[in-house]
């Protein structure tokens, strides 16, 4: 499971302490990173676009910095996002991890000739993102879904044909009552333990 | 009037900054004066960093000179033009952190009274889009061309009403001819020609 926010005492935070409660319960393995933590670079370089270039299995020991996200794609069979909603999609920083990790040979691989991806993470069965909106929804499907979208068009098809998505999402945080929050907690941890 | 080129692209021998170079001759043959800013040569943080999040509500939400000297190009800008290459259906995390650290409140958009939110740009009278895609038209459509519905949706929620959008797209890049890649230069100067 991946969490992106600046702040711990968030309640993204708040939800990222609820997921692994849920899939504690479930008793599932987990292996988790905090991005702001880790100090993750979400640029991607010049030398990361040449890297690109070339597939990872050739050479994995290519790029040390983002060794440890591509084992962990590889070895987990759900994947869980945790993050704000910023105009409306993902953070730079998870943005930036997308465009860092899912690198040729890892989670996709481009026949000659062709100009259409072929899918590589066939192990990933599962991914839900938990996500909260400073604004209504209403607002949110005017600004186009474009979070939504990226997690269950873009990168579902780099996975297993059978994945499925789930959306957890909590609107409106800005005006959210204290109520509003518990049940939002409640509720992600509740998918999550039944994951 | 003023226009303000952003481009995301981190190799300065891209087709990005070939792009850019024309959109530029263009709007200076119609009569702008024209400031460029290429995001990854002038070293721009893409995360909002922990302590931009907790200034973001604040009334001096702006902690670094670099993204000052970004607001201040932006503010007066009738014209905003975004160049980049679409990976994952979306924008560079570098710009979509663009986004995040000069759109702060008091700039892409304002509080009201009642803490609604208001349009900021109401001085923008155009949103330009340049992108380039890997993959075909028909595949961008089906996943949702993420990066155009957040600059022509999302950003443009924050412009006036009256401000036109307009989007210029080469797909299936990688197997095109040069021929047509230069008919698109092209175009696109033309286009900004006729801003």
């Amino acid at each position: 499971m991946v969490f992106c926010h600046p702040r711990r005492d968030s309640l993204c935070g708040a939800a990222y302490d609820r997921v692994l409660a849920g899939l504690a319960s479930a008793g599932h393995e987990v292996r988790s990173c905090d991005l702001y933590a880790d100090g993750f670079e979400p640029v991607l370089s010049l030398a990361d676009r040449e890297a690109h270039l070339v597939d990872h299995r050739v050479d994995p020991t290519r790029r040390p910095e983002i060794d440890r996200y591509v084992t962990d794609l590889t070895w987990c069979e759900a994947l869980v996002l945790v993050y704000p909603t910023w105009w409306a999609g993902q953070p730079a920083m998870l943005k930036g991890w997308f465009d860092r990790v899912l690198v040729q040979g890892v989670a996709w691989e481009l026949p000659p000739g062709a100009n259409r991806l072929s899918p590589l993470l066939r192990n990933v069965r599962r991914i839900v993102a938990v996500t909260t909106h400073g604004s209504p929804k209403r607002t949110n499907a005017l600004e186009g879904e474009t979070g939504k979208r990226i997690v269950t068009r873009s990168i579902r098809l780099l996975c297993n044909v059978r994945c499925r998505t789930t959306w957890l999402a909590c609107y409106g945080v800005d005006r959210l009552s204290a109520e509003g929050r518990t049940a939002f907690l409640d509720r992600v941890e509740r998918k999550l333990s039944r994951l | 009037m003023r226009a303000v080129v952003i481009l995301a692209n981190p190799n300065p021998g891209s087709f990005s900054h070939a792009i850019t170079a024309r959109v530029e001759r263009g709007l200076m043959a119609a009569g702008y004066e024209v400031v460029v800013h290429d995001l990854c040569a002038e070293g721009f943080r893409a995360e909002l960093s922990p302590d931009e999040h907790l200034a973001y509500e604040t009334d001096r939400p702006v902690l670094d000179p670099l993204v000052q000297a970004h607001i201040d190009d932006v503010l007066s800008a009738q014209a905003l033009v975004f160049v980049y290459p679409t990976w994952w259906s979306s924008m560079p995390a570098v710009l979509k952190g663009w986004l995040e650290r000069v759109m702060v409140p008091g700039v892409g958009f304002v509080l009201d009274d009642r803490r609604r939110v208001r349009p900021g740009l109401g001085h923008v009278r155009r949103l330009v889009g340049v992108s380039t895609y890997g993959s075909p038209w028909p595949y961008v459509k089906a996943i949702n061309d993420n990066g155009r519905r957040t600059i022509c949706r999302a950003l443009r929620m924050s412009t006036g009403w009256r401000t036109r959008t307009s989007w210029l797209a080469l797909y299936g890049m990688d197997t095109l001819s040069d021929a047509e890649r230069l008919t698109f230069l092209d175009r696109v100067e033309a286009k900004a020609r006729a801003l």
